[in-house]
């Protein structure tokens, strides 16, 4: 019996085992490569998707558990936060940009939840998502632009 | 440079590309088709009757920028509009001259060949107008995408110029344009992958697709050298839907080179097929004949430097002066192994046919890897095709194309394409590691409290053991990196250096030795200032001569450019005011200097941290780069402000250890790296200059570390000589 799951608004049928991880539904399944393999344990956060709204790591999200939530992919993003992908964008906030749709979602999430987010609030939404090139001060400045643009 | 007109001769025979902004590689035949009845003079832009310009990066993209500043340099000569400017990927081809994207050397090797090229369309688009309009060429003037007549008014644009053009010759000699007319050289340009990258439309190696394919993840040798003896399947093993069978792979004998370490390789038609099933194979591994094991590793290192060897340099009489009078100084540094650990686990998509082998890879050296893949198929590399995607981060570890030939061999088995993914277990045990190493200091003071004698001695183990079975010295060009070529010259000097066997495989790893031997050099000049009493910054602008060329061993290039003592001061002293150094700090706030010279670039670095108890928090980072000519000053920047976090990353939290031969570390738990909350702010000042250019992307790694451990001796007056710099009672 095939799974259905909502990414982007479209709804796919899935046939997998349900464990099989969200990241590798959507990225050998639904074929959106937006969203990155990076560790596979959740510790860096380049899967990063928004379930329901909610920031989650689709590495560690089965597809059984996707099944009633409303996915969000960083290629949906741009739809709902133009700003955001354009003040990254225009800031060079990427370098290798690997880590990046990970880093999106996870700011997209805290400024829908916190509009205008200290360095602190920011420093506890973004920790989980690493940087090996190192543009965690562009992500913060790209952050803080667009704070209280998006209500 | 020989430019050749792509438009009437065939120069490469196939070649595919990636055209910026789109989700899949785009298939062109060649750079002249690019531009159907348009201008192709050369290897690097072509001109579409449409105006378009495609310019052409040979070098891979990795987050540097390079795609962006290479289209800058041709489209700036060429007088392109940047709005008609797009980039596309060059396959690995001995055409293109180096594409070994390695060594921070792009800009320095390329600058002017690129300069060229875009000259080279600007002037054959002048003398197309000066045709059509019959007018001497020298009253036709190239400006934004148009050739204007400059007595008449007239205008021409571009693509209504490049079927002319393409029908002249091509000029031997033309004229480039002068610094002050750059219209987007020195500029901070938007990145021409941005806007891909921020909508999740970029394509990494694991991004391409091809029909038929199939996922290999392989289940390496724990230590190096072992070979599988037997595999089956756990009796429990839970069967996986997509699951296509198991290949043994073996090590080749020898130094390990960039040839697969074997294993065993799991096919299934899905990822998580493949790497489910990879965890519940039973493998009997054979035991390799060396086993490291980091304690006793590192006591052989600290052994070594604490018994003289050979000299590679000798001036003066070193152990006569360390007798005299005068208070002499001796310490021992330290530094563990490292992990590349880019974001993108190494990755790549093999396709080999009878006739012909093509391959996406996130790899640093495309021709490497093609003369890497035709030998292993024994083929010749005109049948090899190597189509570079962007690269999830590299920092060295993707110019060994290992994981490519392991996608190779079982596409040659299969028959079928087959992309290998690493884990990130996979990528931090079997990685190119950065060596291990020690150096031993020693210097006696004069009564000023500079130095009259200093002996330094260096060990580690060679980048050559992974290329030469039981090569055991440093070479050459690694000593020069930092430790040969120092800018602290003393009347007695000795240099002394030793290898050992690593048991793993080791690599090259942004800025390599010089990780190590900024680190050394710089927290022992701390040493001998804290000892003589002298602020540290003042201390090391009384070590350097004022003035004069400093004739320092290594030929990188641009070639016959020694180290300029001046411009090295110039940039401390610039850091010394952009970190407002001499402002007081609150009581357990430290700051730290270290300036190092490395990749022909010059930079000062200055370190705040505040310690509280053991807890060191590193709050602002000044970073101060004399690159000489740059291309795009936001890359330059970006390049810094990475450093600083690559740097803190080596400095604070990484390092790998052996047990018994194997990685203790898998993943970002036990390899941790910087993350948002450890990151500093950073400042970077750039020095205008217009000198030649110098590297970028590795310079600012080496002086992070020993400003930090500087930092922390000011706030603390505890030395740390051993990375990670770690604080305990």
């Amino acid at each position: 019996m095939p799974d259905s799951i909502s990414v982007n608004g479209e709804i796919h049928s899935i046939e997998a085992d349900e464990d099989t991880p969200l990241l590798w539904i959507l990225r050998d399944y639904v074929r959106l490569t937006g969203t990155k393999f990076g560790c596979g344990q959740g510790f860096c956060g380049a899967c990063t998707v928004h379930l329901d709204g909610v920031p989650a790591r689709s590495c560690q999200t089965t597809l059984k558990s996707a099944r009633d939530k409303t996915i969000t992919t960083i290629e949906a993003l741009g739809k709902r936060h133009p700003r955001l992908v354009a003040v990254w964008a225009e800031r060079n906030v990427a370098q290798c940009g690997y880590c990046q749709a990970g880093q999106l979602m996870s700011a997209a999430a805290l400024l829908e939840s916190n509009p205008s987010p200290s360095d602190s609030d920011i420093d506890s939404a973004m920790s989980g998502n690493i940087c090996r090139c190192g543009t965690y001060g562009r992500i913060r400045s790209a952050i803080h632009e667009i704070a209280g643009e998006i209500a | 440079m020989t430019i050749h007109n792509l438009s009437r001769r065939d120069f490469i025979t196939t070649s595919s590309i990636l055209v910026l902004g789109t989700a899949l590689p785009i298939k062109a035949s060649r750079p002249d088709a690019l531009a159907k009845e348009g201008l192709a003079p050369n290897l690097f832009v072509a001109l579409g009757t449409d105006g378009t310009v495609t310019v052409t990066s040979h070098r891979s993209e990795m987050g540097q920028g390079i795609r962006t500043a290479i289209a800058q340099i041709v489209a700036d000569e060429m007088e392109a509009d940047w709005s008609y400017v797009q980039v596309a990927q060059a396959q690995g081809d001995r055409a293109y001259g180096d594409q070994n994207t390695d060594g921070s050397q792009s800009i320095r090797l390329f600058l002017d060949k690129l300069r060229q090229a875009g000259a080279t369309a600007r002037q054959m688009l002048e003398t197309a107008a000066a045709h059509r309009w019959d007018v001497p060429a020298s009253e036709c003037e190239a400006l934004n995408h148009f050739v204007e007549h400059k007595p008449s008014g007239r205008k021409l644009a571009y693509g209504e110029l490049a079927a002319e053009a393409s029908n002249l010759s091509v000029p031997r000699n033309v004229n480039l344009k002068a610094p002050e007319d750059f219209r987007y050289i020195g500029k901070g340009m938007k990145h021409v992958d941005a806007d891909a990258i921020a909508a999740g439309t970029a394509t990494y190696a694991a991004d391409v697709r091809l029909p038929g394919m199939a996922i290999a993840v392989i289940v390496r040798p724990p230590r190096l050298g072992s070979h599988v003896v037997s595999v089956k399947l756990h009796q429990d093993a839970k069967s996986q839907a997509g699951f296509i069978g198991l290949e043994t792979l073996n090590p080749t004998p020898g130094a390990p080179l960039f040839f697969p370490l074997g294993g065993v390789a799991v096919i299934a038609e899905t990822t998580y097929a493949a790497m489910q099933t990879a965890k519940q194979l039973d493998i009997a591994w054979s035991d390799p004949s060396e086993a490291a094991t980091t304690p006793s590793f590192n006591e052989k290192l600290r052994a070594l430097v604490r018994s003289p060897s050979r000299p590679l340099f000798d001036s003066g009489d070193v152990d006569r002066v360390f007798e005299t009078d005068g208070i002499t100084l001796e310490a021992v540094y330290e530094t563990p192994f490292l992990s590349h650990a880019p974001m993108e686990p190494p990755c790549a998509l093999a396709d080999v046919r009878e006739d012909h082998t093509e391959v996406w890879a996130s790899v640093q050296d495309p021709q490497s890897t093609r003369n890497q893949v035709a030998g292993w198929l024994k083929t010749d590399r005109e049948n090899v095709a190597i189509n570079v995607t962007l690269l999830g981060g590299a920092f060295g570890r993707k110019s060994k194309p290992d994981f490519v030939l392991e996608a190779v061999e079982i596409s040659r088995r299969l028959k079928r394409p087959i992309r290998v993914q690493w884990s990130r277990e996979d990528d931090i045990q079997h990685d190119y590691y950065h060596a291990a190493s020690a150096q031993l200091y020693r210097a006696t003071l004069d009564d000023t409290g500079m130095p009259k004698a200093w002996l330094q001695r260096t060990a580690f183990p060679s980048i050559m053991t992974t290329y030469v079975r039981g090569s055991n010295d440093p070479a050459g060009w690694e000593l020069e990196m930092g430790f040969s070529n120092t800018p602290y010259r003393i009347p007695n000097q000795r240099f002394e250096s030793k290898g050992l066997q690593p048991g793993v495989r080791i690599g090259w790893m942004r800025s390599v030795c010089n990780i190590f031997h900024a680190f050394s050099t710089n927290v022992f000049v701390d040493e001998l200032a804290a000892t003589a009493e002298i602020d540290p910054i003042e201390y090391r602008l009384a070590l350097i001569p004022k003035s004069g060329i400093l004739k320092v061993p290594g030929d990188q290039p641009p070639k016959g450019h020694g180290l300029d003592l001046a411009r090295l001061r110039h940039v401390l002293e610039r850091v010394r005011d952009l970190s407002e150094w001499t402002r007081h700090r609150p009581q357990g706030t430290g700051i730290g200097v270290a300036v190092h010279h490395s990749f022909r670039s010059y930079v000062a670095t200055v370190i705040e941290a505040k310690v509280t108890g053991n807890n060191v928090k590193v709050q602002n980072a000044w970073v101060v780069l004399d690159c000489g000519t740059y291309v795009n000053s936001d890359s330059c920047i970006a390049q810094m402000e990475g450093a600083v976090a690559f740097g803190l990353s080596l400095a604070r939290t990484d390092g790998i250890t052996m047990a018994d031969g194997s990685v203790d570390q898998s993943n970002f738990h036990d390899y941790p790296v910087i993350r948002m909350n450890e990151s500093p702010a950073v400042s970077v000042e750039l020095v205008a200059s217009s000198a030649a250019p110098a590297g970028v992307g590795e310079p600012g790694v080496p002086p992070v570390a020993p400003a930090l451990s500087n930092a922390i001796f000011n706030a603390t007056g505890r030395r740390l000589r051993k990375l990670p710099l770690m604080l305990s009672s």
